[in-house]
C-alpha cells in the first residue's frame, strides 16, 4: 500500500516543480515509509510513497511503459495480477517486473478505461496517457482506496489523502458548510462531497478523465441487489469456495500477512482462513479495553488459540482516547461523532511496531450478510408499525437493545424514539433513527453557521441521490445500499480503516469485499441473511466447519470505544480546555460557544450520559481540532528531496536519480 | 407543605431549561410539548431527569410508571408528582 499525489496543468508552464510534488509526497509520507519517487513532465508531475510488497527490489514507481508514454502512480493491490499478467503475456506485452503496478500500465495500454472491470482488488490510481495529454484516475468498487482532487483555475491536483492536496501550497483550505452538515448527519461527508471546500473524494467505482482543465466521471461499478426467490441448494459450496479464493488471493504478498482478531465472527473467519492457508505462524493483533463493557479479550484469546496463531494486544487506558486524539484528527482529515478511531490507531502501531505490514480484516461482512443491529431494527419497526400500539411487538426492540431498554430506565422513550423515527414509505426508513440521532449536534451550530448551509437538506439530497432501481428492492436491501453508500467508505474504511492503518504505513486487506463475494450475497434472499433476529445466518451456518462452536453463535457486539467521559477527568490534557474555550469557538465558528460552555460544564460535572450530548463532545471537539490542523494554518512539511528518491523520471524517459 | 403543580412545572421547567436547552437560549417550552418529539430531550436525559425528581419531590418512580404520559411533558409529569404524593400521603 503506497500513498499517490500529482498536478495536471491545463497549459505547459515549464517542467513540474520537484519541490512542489516533494511536500506534497511527504505529507503522506507515513502511507509509504520505504521508499518514493516523481515523475516531472511538462504539464503533469506525479510523486509515490512506498510501502513495498509485492517485488519489492523493482516496484519503484513511478512506472511508465516500455517507450515512456504511459505513467503511472497507483496506491492498493490488484489481487489477481498473476492471472491478468499471464493474459497480458499471451497478447504480446512483455513485463520487467512482477509488480502489479505493471500490469496496470499494460492492462491500461490493451483495455483503456475498460481496464476497470477486469480488476479485482483495492486501488486508486492515476495514469499519464502522454499519447492524448489525459489523466486517468480510478477508485475501486467499494472504496477501500481513497483518491481526492481539487480543481483551482483549470488545474487538477490529486492525492490519497487531502494533506497531500493542500501542501501543494497551490489548493486553499476553506470548510464547506454542506460537506460539514453531512458530517453531522451520516457521520461523514458522502463522496463526492467532503468537509473541505473545493476538494472532492472520487466515488468508489467510478472513474474519471482530466483534459484539457475538464474532468469527465463516469461510474463503472454499480451496487445491485438482485435477490433471489430461494437460496441455491449449493448455497454453502459456493460461499466456501468465494471465501477461500477470496482470502488465497488476498494472501498474496511478499512479505508476511497478519489478521486484526475482534472476536467477533467475522475477524475470526478471515484469521481462521488465512492460518490455514498462509505459509507462516499468523500473527494476529487485537485492541483490549479496560473498560470491561467494551472488551472482548475472553473471545479473542480463545479465536487465537484456536487458529495457533502468536497474539498480541495493545490495550486502551483511561487516557489512551484523549492522549491520541489529535493525530488521530489528522489523519482522519474529517470532524468525528465518535471515538472509534481512536484504538484503531493504536492496532495499527501495535502491528507496525510488531513488524507486521500487511493484514487482513472482517470489514463488509456485517453490510453483505445483514450483521449489523439496524437491519434487526428495520425488521422490528417494521413488524410494529404493521399493527401500532401492540405492546408485545413494542418489546422485540427490548430484544434488539436490552442495555437501552432495560436498563438505563428509560425503556418507553427509546421505543417511541425508533417506532416515531418516521414513516415506511420514506426511502431513508432504515436509517432515520441513525441519522435523526446524529443531527442533533445540530442543536449546537452557531446561528451564522447554520445560515451559510443555507436551505440545503443533505437527507433530501440523499433521497433524490437514489438510483430508480433502490424502489424495487426488499426493505433490508435498500437498508443494505445506505449502509454501503453512506457509511463503509466515507467512514467505515476511511476514518476507522485505511486512515488508522496507514498513519503507520499498514496495508488493511479485506476479503469480504471482494466483488465477486458482495455480487454472490447480494443476490441471496435476505432471510439467509437474516432471519429472524439472527444476523449473518447462512455465513454462520458455513462458518460451523472452521470456528469453534462458541464462536460461530455468538451474537454481534457492537465495536464501540469509551466516549465523552475520555475527555475530561483529572489526568485530562490541556488542549481540550483550549480548544472549548469560548475564544477558540468563536473563533472557528462552527458552533455556538453559549451552547458548548452549558455543555463543557455538565461534562466536567460528569452529567453527560445520553447520545446526543457524547456525540456533541466529540463532534465538537474534533470539529475544533480539525480546523487547527487544516484550515487555521497551512500543511507546513519539508519536500522529500529528490537526491533520495528510488526514481525520477522526466518527458525524455531519463532516469534523473 | 403542599407543592401547587405550577410549582412542580416552574422547577421542572428550570431543571430542564439549565441541563438541556442550554443550547437554544430562546426556545420556549410549553407545558404540554412533548420532551422526546420537540428534541428536548433524548431517552437518557429523560433518565436523569426522573433521578432529578425523585430526589426533588421525594417520589420513588417504578418501571412500570416511567411512561410517555407521565414523563413525556411538564403537564404529564406535574400530574404524576401530584398523584404520586397524594397516594404516599394517604
Amino acid at each position: 500500500m503506497c500513498g499517490i499525489a500529482g498536478i495536471a496543468r491545463r497549459h505547459s508552464t515549464g517542467p513540474s516543480s520537484v519541490e512542489t510534488l516533494g511536500r506534497m509526497a511527504a505529507a503522506i509520507r507515513h502511507r509509504g515509509p520505504d521508499g518514493y519517487g516523481f515523475y516531472v513532465g511538462q504539464r503533469v508531475g506525479f510523486a509515490h510513497v512506498r510501502l513495498s510488497i509485492v517485488d519489492i527490489a523493482a516496484g519503484s514507481q513511478p512506472m511508465t511503459n516500455e517507450d515512456g508514454q504511459i505513467v503511472i502512480t497507483y496506491n492498493g493491490e490488484i489481487y489477481n495480477h498473476p492471472e491478468l499478467r499471464h493474459e497480458l503475456e499471451a497478447l504480446g506485452h512483455v513485463f520487467r517486473t512482477r509488480c502489479d503496478t505493471e500490469v496496470l500500465v499494460h492492462g491500461y495500454e490493451q483495455w483503456g478505461v475498460n481496464l476497470l472491470q477486469r480488476l479485482n482488488g483495492q486501488f486508486a490510481f492515476a495514469i499519464y496517457d502522454r499519447n492524448n495529454e489525459t489523466v486517468f484516475i480510478a477508485r475501486d468498487r467499494f472504496g477501500v482506496r481513497p483518491l481526492f482532487y481539487a480543481q483551482p483555475r483549470d488545474a487538477f491536483y490529486f492525492g490519497s489523502e487531502i494533506k497531500a492536496i493542500l501542501a501543494s501550497g497551490e489548493v486553499d483550505a476553506g470548510i464547506d458548510p454542506r460537506g460539514m452538515d453531512e458530517v453531522f448527519t451520516f457521520w461523514a461527508a458522502r463522496a463526492p462531497r467532503t468537509p473541505f471546500a473545493g476538494i472532492a473524494s472520487l466515488e468508489p467505482g467510478t472513474y474519471g478523465i482530466w483534459k484539457d482543465g475538464a474532468l469527465w466521471l463516469r461510474r463503472y461499478y454499480e451496487l445491485d441487489y438482485p435477490e433471489a426467490n430461494a437460496e441455491p441448494d449449493d448455497v454453502i459450496e459456493r460461499l466456501d469456495e468465494l471465501m477461500l479464493r477470496s482470502v488465497g488471493m488476498r494472501l498474496r504478498a511478499d512479505v508476511p500477512v497478519g489478521a486484526y482478531l475482534s472476536g467477533g465472527l467475522d475477524s475470526s473467519i478471515t484469521a481462521s482462513l488465512a492460518a490455514s492457508a498462509s505459509p507462516h505462524i499468523l500473527r494476529s493483533f487485537s485492541i483490549t479495553f479496560d473498560d470491561p463493557r467494551f472488551d472482548e479479550s475472553d473471545f479473542q484469546r480463545e479465536v487465537a488459540s484456536d487458529v495457533g496463531s502468536i497474539h498480541a494486544i495493545t490495550a486502551i487506558g483511561p487516557n489512551s482516547i484523549a492522549d491520541s486524539f489529535p493525530d488521530v484528527l489528522w489523519h482522519t482529515e474529517t470532524p468525528l461523532l465518535r471515538t472509534a478511531a481512536v484504538p484503531m490507531y493504536h492496532l495499527a502501531k501495535l502491528t507496525r511496531d510488531s513488524g507486521i505490514k500487511v493484514v487482513l480484516t472482517g470489514e463488509g461482512a456485517d453490510e453483505l450478510f445483514l450483521g449489523y443491529d439496524l437491519f434487526k431494527e428495520v425488521q422490528v419497526r417494521e413488524f410494529c408499525l404493521r399493527r401500532p400500539g401492540s405492546a408485545w411487538r413494542e418489546r422485540l426492540l427490548d430484544r434488539l437493545y436490552p442495555d437501552l431498554m432495560t436498563q438505563s430506565r428509560g425503556g418507553e422513550f427509546w421505543r417511541r424514539f425508533f417506532l416515531d423515527a418516521g414513516p415506511q414509505r420514506d426511502p431513508l426508513f432504515s436509517h432515520l433513527p441513525r441519522f435523526l440521532l446524529g443531527a442533533r449536534i445540530k442543536d449546537f451550530y452557531a446561528p451564522e453557521f447554520r445560515a451559510g448551509i443555507g436551505g440545503i437538506n443533505v437527507m433530501a439530497e440523499l433521497r433524490a441521490s437514489l438510483p430508480a432501481r433502490f424502489f424495487g428492492w426488499s426493505s433490508l436491501n435498500k437498508a443494505a445500499y445506505l449502509e454501503m453508500t453512506t457509511l463503509l467508505a466515507s467512514y467505515l474504511l476511511s476514518s476507522q480503516g485505511d486512515r488508522m492503518s496507514m498513519a503507520h504505513g499498514i496495508e488493511g486487506r479485506f476479503p469480504f469485499l471482494d466483488h465477486r463475494l458482495y455480487e454472490f450475497a447480494s443476490s441471496l434472499p435476505t432471510g439467509s441473511k437474516l432471519r429472524g433476529l439472527k444476523e449473518k445466518e447462512v455465513l454462520r451456518r458455513w462458518a460451523a466447519r472452521i470456528l469453534p462452536a462458541r464462536i460461530k453463535a455468538r451474537t454481534k457486539q457492537p465495536y464501540r470505544a469509551p466516549d465523552a467521559p475520555s475527555f475530561f477527568g483529572p489526568a485530562s490534557p490541556k488542549w481540550i480546555g483550549d480548544h472549548l474555550s469560548g475564544d477558540a469557538i468563536r473563533r472557528v465558528g462552527i458552533f455556538s460557544a453559549s451552547a458548548v460552555e452549558g455543555l463543557v460544564r455538565r461534562c466536567q460535572a460528569g452529567r453527560v450520559t445520553g447520545y446526543r450530548e457524547n456525540q456533541a463532545v466529540i463532534g465538537i471537539l474534533s470539529t475544533q481540532l480539525w480546523h487547527h490542523h487544516f484550515i487555521e494554518k497551512a500543511i507546513n512539511v519539508a519536500p522529500l528531496p529528490p537526491q533520495g528518491a528510488s526514481v525520477v523520471l522526466d518527458d525524455s524517459m531519463s532516469v534523473l536519480t | 407543605m403542599q407543592t401547587t403543580q405550577t410549582e412542580i412545572i416552574s422547577r421542572v421547567r428550570s431543571f430542564i431549561q439549565e441541563n438541556f436547552l442550554y443550547m437554544h437560549s430562546d426556545f420556549q417550552l410549553a407545558d404540554d410539548d412533548r420532551l422526546l418529539e420537540k428534541g428536548v430531550m433524548d431517552s437518557m436525559s429523560i433518565v436523569e431527569m426522573i433521578s432529578f425528581i425523585e430526589n426533588e419531590f421525594g417520589v420513588q418512580a417504578m418501571e412500570d410508571e416511567i411512561s410517555e404520559a407521565n414523563f413525556g411533558s411538564l403537564t404529564g409529569i406535574a400530574r404524576y408528582i401530584g398523584d404520586k404524593r397524594g397516594v404516599l400521603a394517604s
